[in-house]
């Protein structure tokens, strides 16, 4: 036997393992998880035959010949479908983005350093922080949709509502963690404490900041396509009707189109990230 | 802010503000990080205009005097007292009126990276204004402002620079910028922290004689630590040696340690000797004897 060798085999980090296996069976005893339930329905088979055939041929034109004589050519609808997306996320995130902002920076640490109001009014922030993300955007679509109809402004500001929440918290985070050297600088030279947190840490923190919210743009594309399921006329729609009459190339080109407008995302916040950091 | 002869609000702690007094004074200034002491017992004076070095090893306590002196660390016993006043019987509000007068050159420099040169060197006054209004003149400076940077910066030497984003200078450069927010602040006293420890040794005697020249031109009372003593001997008329947070010697007092500095034989040895040697005070090093006993 090794003279290296542990005195006890199982550790704290073992039985932290031990308790997340525990806890996935214990799961799938409760709800009955069996290899049977992943049995193919009749003619499950082809439907997913089909379904992936469809991806090796995206639909440039429209799969069935539309009922409507004049209707727009199909790329013309993927075009504006994925417009109206775009358009909806953008207008949820340019009002989440001062709402989070200002949270985010009213709930950092830094900001309230040597207050006396510091406890209450980080716990305040906190607290509506919490209140906003904890309701997911689907949810607040359906609340809105209940209360209102069908109405687009309902629709931006239910997905903005959770999305500065989200945003208030990691711009939060990220403001504590940013170096401070810059900003004790500042301190130092007498500026108040808000003008060399800001000029300070969140200066140093901008890189980051703009990263993460081209990730949340990601995220609200990708949110406005879902929102599409409840009647806005975003992807998600088309996406719908074209799955519910299995006009599955069709299906895919709108899965493509949605792939494309992520990854072009990625690319610009890659781009922008660099240069910010220089 | 200077105002010769007006009465002082905390009179109790602190003589009578005098226009030929000391810039600045420490009387028997201690500073305790837990069981370690940065400093121990210093008394220093220095008249307004004057130049000094602050030399010694790593740890000998330069950082923590400067430190001491800018109104960012208090200490655990004595007192500092800035053109007359003691600094830390102030009001938070008073000691930063007080710290907007003091210009500090970093070692790290502390710039902040994304933002223009310009505006690097305007946060230099922060500390006149409330949060928005200096918000306002750092990210939308008028006209007049900026070209009184302009002209600053035209002095230093990087005045194609004005609207440069800072963390695309060179080092060298940085410095400058540095320097350039320091002396934005209009200050009284300048206080440089090891100002050439990030510049290469070719371009450490520029910047130290740029320092010096500013300082005398304004008329500032400037207090540099330095590792150098070969480069304090040339440039500061006034050497202070630091070890082990204790003032070894003072050239002002003609000790024995001073009157050898002066001349460039003894020079190179307390280089040497202060440079390199990192080694705790004298008083702290164990006997040769016990050395000797614990080797075997």
């Amino acid at each position: 036997m090794s003279p290296l060798r542990r005195p006890l085999p199982f550790g704290p980090r073992a039985a932290a393992l031990g308790a997340i296996a525990l806890a996935g069976c214990a799961a799938a005893a409760l709800l009955g998880l069996t290899p049977g339930g992943l049995a193919l329905r009749p003619g499950g088979l082809e439907l997913a035959r089909d379904l992936l055939r469809g991806a090796l041929a995206p639909a440039l034109f429209h799969e069935v010949p539309p009922a409507t004589p004049g209707a727009a050519p199909f790329l013309v609808k993927l075009g504006l479908a994925v417009l109206r997306t775009l358009t909806f996320a953008l207008a949820a995130l340019s009002l989440a983005l001062p709402a989070g902002a200002a949270l985010g920076l009213l709930a950092s640490q830094a900001l309230w350093q040597g207050s006396r109001w510091r406890g209450p009014a980080r716990w305040a922030v906190r607290a509506l922080i919490a209140l906003l993300r904890s309701v997911h955007e689907l949810l607040w679509a359906l609340l809105f949709l209940a209360a209102l109809g069908l109405n687009t402004a309902a629709a931006a500001l239910a997905l903005a509502l959770p999305f500065a929440g989200t945003l208030a918290k990691v711009f939060s985070e990220l403001i504590d963690e940013a170096p401070d050297r810059s900003g004790r600088a500042l301190a130092l030279l007498g500026a108040p404490t808000a003008a060399a947190v800001l000029l300070g840490r969140v200066a140093e923190a901008l890189p980051d900041l703009a990263a993460y919210t081209f990730y949340r743009f990601e995220c609200a594309v990708r949110s406005a396509t879902i929102l599409g399921f409840f009647g806005y006329p975003t992807l998600g729609f088309q996406l719908q009707l074209a799955f519910e009459d299995l006009r599955f190339r069709e299906l895919w080109s709108h899965l493509y189109a949605l792939l494309a407008v992520v990854v072009l995302l990625e690319l610009w916040s890659g781009a922008l990230r660099r240069r910010l950091v220089a | 802010m200077d105002r010769p002869g007006a009465p002082m609000a905390n009179a109790a702690h602190s003589p009578p503000l005098r226009a030929d007094g000391p810039a600045l004074e420490l009387r028997g200034v201690s500073v305790d990080f837990g069981d370690r002491s940065a400093l121990r017992a210093v008394s220093l004076s220095v008249e307004r205009g004057a130049a000094v070095a602050l030399v010694g090893p790593s740890g000998a306590g330069k950082t923590t005097l400067l430190r001491c002196l800018a109104g960012a660390q208090r200490p655990s016993a004595g007192a500092v007292y800035v053109a007359g006043a003691d600094l830390y019987a102030r009001a938070p509000s008073a000691l930063r009126r007080e710290q907007a007068r003091v210009g500090f050159v970093h070692q790290d420099l502390a710039l902040v990276p994304v933002l223009r040169v310009a505006q690097n060197v305007l946060a230099g006054r922060l500390g006149r204004f409330g949060t928005l209004r200096g918000l306002a003149r750092v990210l939308a400076p008028r006209r007049a402002a900026l070209a009184e940077v302009h002209r600053l910066l035209e002095r230093l030497g990087i005045a194609d620079q004005l609207f440069q984003r800072t963390d695309r200078l060179s080092g060298g450069q940085q410095q400058r910028v540095a320097l350039a927010r320091a002396l934005y602040q209009e200050p009284t006293l300048l206080l440089a922290d090891e100002p050439v420890a990030s510049v290469d040794p070719e371009r450490a005697r520029d910047v130290i004689v740029l320092l010096t020249r500013l300082a005398r031109e304004e008329g500032l009372t400037l207090v540099a630590s330095l590792h150098d003593v070969e480069l304090a001997r040339e440039h500061f008329p006034r050497i202070v040696g630091l070890r082990g947070g204790v003032v070894q010697f003072d050239t002002a007092h003609g000790s024995a340690a001073g009157a050898a500095l002066a001349s460039p034989f003894h020079a190179a040895a307390a280089s040497a000797l202060y440079a390199l040697d990192a080694a705790p005070p004298p008083d702290a090093q164990p006997h040769a004897s016990d050395c000797e006993g614990a080797r075997e």
